[in-house]
């Protein structure tokens, strides 16, 4: 290629570049502008001096703080019994843990309300007399919400420490706890504020655990779901929405500013774990305990779906599956698939792209993309769906499928396009480079070189759209109509005519379709990806 | 007569303000094995990015056996490269990573799966071509990288310092097959490295570069006996030295012990 192809060749990757990026402030930072242009002086001073608000405000921060610090004890002390000890099952466990992301926040208040409301089951069981309803209630369910979250972040940090400077400081004589002041704290330093922020944003921006389980203990989401799709007040809405931004735009920020350069392909000495038997029994108390709080938490909804009529005819049925579907159960399920399949398979084709161009053709613009294909990160699903409302009201797409789709892929967008920036980065950066020599064009290679080798990421990456999809109530609460409304909202529906039975039909079939999904890239991932290298001289 | 195959002639290559190849010209013969030798920074993977093609040049020329390629695309050199890590295509076996090139072109098609094994075969992985590139040893994938390149029949194959991530008894052992494989094909290599006893054990010219220059190209013999400069005699010589010095002294000390 000559010099002048060769340039020719770079404005125009650049341009595609450029592309992508408008594509983005278009669906994220634009929608953004509108919502915040939206209010005015005099709303404003209206929302934010009312009592309501100033209450909202107080009880989520009480909430989030609360929440997070146990969410966070709670995952760290998961993760150590996981990584530290000699505990048997660590996949089992973790797995388990993670039970309560693969259903809506609003299931998990309805769960808690099965097992522990004035007729729950355990309620009634125990003969339990204190009330679920207001601060600790939330506070539970968003633990239950958010802790795996957490635990995930920490459990792989802990994975992945390396084992050679605690062997070196047993040689140089450390104490234990000198080893902990000296190695594990500053090592777990940054990504425990990580996992802080992260945790502290899902909850504080979440609504469906705190509308099960807040009655009159209101918490900003909430207050923005009652004005947006009650009062239809938008600008009120808008308001709360600005303020929902800050712990997610801090999050980012730090997220952003913080980020680890260390070598992503250092592959570190595994941890020394001594004999103790004290420790080992802590540990497989505290995960055993924490299991069967998440599988108890998911009979729950088993329990109440096959039971006739709870708590007065406990017999077997399947009679609240066939009325599920009667009141529109079918519809709204095709509607949620519908939903995910098409996320998924749009955020997944714009990720592998934006991705490519991120990590494979560096260049000035490569950063700017970088930036804008994270964004939604720093936007919470209800602000999302409240900007979209705010933007898109006016077009043909409002009140279609379409809308949904786009909003979900811009909401989940960030996660997925992270594995497949992460994954292209490993790859050998020469590959182009060899096409070049050997006369076989980029997108030749793309094809069939980078593709494939990405096979295993975008699985994943298809799953996690999916899953996020199904059970989503954020953002798609705001914009979906009757003829468009995906199953994930129809618990709290339900839950309004009385039907709890149907609406625990809803939360089990979104548990075991996520979980099908779950189980089915686990088996491609096993099966078809596992790499054995053979290291014969 | 020197049959020259490659000549380069006054290359320059700015990045911003920085100078990468500062007038470097130099010629290499047909069959010939030349090292480029010089510190990271040097310019040294620069020089080979711009021969291959990946790269162009600000000023200067390239001529390959009489014509000018200074602007010719990088598959139509006739040249091939071997890279560092050598970007082996990960989700393809080591035959098709060697056919690959075989099968994309219409012309080279037909036949390519016999040629791809025939070439296998002939650089000693023939037991391996159902193996992916990650079941392989370090070695054994050179070996890929070098028949995947080998198989197009290039004039000359440059090297951009394929060793430097493997451990010292494989570094040894390949570089006896670099020099077999170098006789029995006859191409011609320019091998990058900054390691200077690998250009003295591989190389029949070494090109030692120092910020962005050339400081002298000669043979292994003459850059020993007539260092150009102060620098090549401190980077070169002086290092060779340090280590003789070293394997001496432990010889010493085991020649003391079993007296």
């Amino acid at each position: 290629m000559t010099a002048l192809a060769k340039k020719r060749s770079s404005v125009r990757l650049d341009l595609v570049k450029l592309l992508l990026a408008i594509i983005f402030i278009l669906l994220c930072l634009l929608p953004l502008a509108r919502m915040l242009f939206f209010i005015d002086k005099e709303t404003l001073t209206k929302v934010v001096s009312s009592e309501s608000f100033g209450k909202s405000v107080l009880n989520t921060l009480l909430v989030g703080v609360t929440a997070t610090a146990i969410s966070v004890t709670l995952a760290l002390l998961l993760s150590f019994s996981l990584q530290r000890t000699k505990v048997r099952g660590k996949s089992a466990f973790s797995m388990i843990f993670c039970l309560p992301m693969l259903i809506p926040s609003i299931s998990i208040g309805w769960g808690m309300v099965i097992l522990f409301g004035t007729n729950g089951v355990l309620t009634r069981l125990f003969s339990l007399e204190n009330s679920i309803y207001g601060f600790w209630g939330i506070v539970i369910g968003s633990v239950i919400y958010a802790f795996p979250v957490a635990f995930l972040m920490l459990n792989d940090v802990l994975k992945y420490e390396d084992g050679l400077p605690y062997e070196a400081a047993e040689v140089l004589g450390f104490s234990k706890w000198r080893r902990t002041c000296a190695i594990t704290i500053p090592y777990l330093k940054r990504p425990l504020i990580s996992a802080i922020f992260a945790t502290f944003t899902m909850i504080v921006t979440d609504y469906g655990v705190p509308l099960v389980l807040g009655g009159k203990f209101k918490t900003m989401p909430v207050l923005l779901y009652e004005n947006v799709t009650g009062s239809l007040d938008f600008a009120a809405g808008s308001v709360i929405g600005v303020f929902l931004l800050v712990p997610a735009v801090v999050a980012f920020l730090f997220d952003l500013f913080s980020k680890s350069k260390g070598n992503t392909s250092f592959v570190p000495k595994p941890m020394p774990i001594n004999k103790d038997k004290i420790r080992d029994a802590a540990a497989y108390l505290l995960c055993g305990a924490v299991a069967l709080a998440s599988l108890i938490f998911a009979a729950s909804f088993l329990f109440l779906a096959i039971v006739k009529k709870y708590p007065r005819d406990l017999s077997v049925t399947f009679d609240n599956f066939v009325r599920t579907f009667e009141l529109g159960g079918s519809e709204y399920l095709v509607n949620s698939l519908i939903i995910a399949l098409c996320t998924s398979v749009l955020g997944v084709v714009v990720a592998f792209i934006t991705a490519y161009f991120t990590a494979r053709v560096s260049s000035k613009t490569s950063r700017f993309l970088h930036l804008m294909s994270i964004t939604s990160l720093a936007i919470p699903g209800m602000v999302l769906g409240l900007s979209y409302s705010l933007t898109f009201n006016k077009t043909p797409i409002y009140g279609t499928i379409a809308i949904l789709i786009l909003v979900n892929t811009m909401h989940f967008f960030a996660s997925p396009y992270l594995m497949a920036y992460n994954s292209m980065s490993k790859m050998n950066e020469n590959l182009e480079n060899v096409g070049e020599t050997i006369g076989v064009s980029r997108w030749r290679i793309i094809k069939d070189v980078i593709l494939p080798q990405s096979r295993s990421t975008l699985i994943e990456a298809f799953a996690y759209f999916f899953v996020n999809c199904m059970m989503t109530i954020s953002a798609v609460s705001i914009l979906t109509n009757t003829s468009t409304k995906p199953i994930s909202l129809m618990i709290n529906q339900f839950e309004a005519h009385m039907a709890i039975e149907c609406a625990a039909v809803v939360s089990l079939l979104i548990l075991v379709i996520n979980l099908l999904m779950k189980g089915t890239v686990l088996f491609c991932q096993k099966r078809f990806f596992d790499r054995k290298p053979n290291n014969t001289p | 007569m020197e049959d020259k195959i490659l000549t380069v002639e006054h290359v320059c290559k700015y990045f911003d303000s920085q100078t990468a190849l500062d007038d470097v010209s130099f010629d290499i013969n047909r069959g010939e094995f030349l090292s480029i030798l010089g510190p990271s920074g040097c310019g040294k993977t620069t020089m080979l990015r711009i021969l291959i093609g990946l790269l162009a040049s600000d000023s200067g020329k390239i001529i390959k056996d009489g014509e000018d390629i200074t602007n010719a695309p990088a598959s139509k050199r006739g040249m091939g490269i071997v890279f560092q890590n050598y970007a082996l295509f990960e989700n393809m076996s080591v035959l098709e990573n060697v056919r690959y090139a075989l099968k994309i072109n219409k012309e080279t098609r037909a036949g390519s799966a016999e040629k791809a094994k025939d070439m296998l075969q002939r650089v000693g992985l023939g037991e391996y071509i159902k193996k992916k590139p990650y079941e392989l040893s370090g070695g054994q994938q050179q070996r890929v990288a070098i028949a995947r390149t080998l198989v197009l029949n290039p004039d000359i194959i440059l090297f951009d310092e394929p060793m430097s991530a493997l451990d010292v008894a494989t570094r040894l052992s390949l570089r006896k097959e670099l020099k077999k494989i170098q006789r029995e094909f006859g191409t011609t290599m320019i091998y990058i490295t900054h390691d200077q006893e690998e250009a003295f054990a591989l190389s029949d010219r070494i090109m030692v570069m120092e910020e962005s220059r050339l400081s002298q190209i000669d043979t292994p013999e003459n850059i020993i006996k007539n260092p150009a400069n102060d620098y090549v005699k401190s980077f070169v010589i002086d290092n060779l030295r340090q280590k003789i010095d070293s394997l001496a002294k432990y010889a010493s000390v085991d020649g003391g012990a079993e007296a």
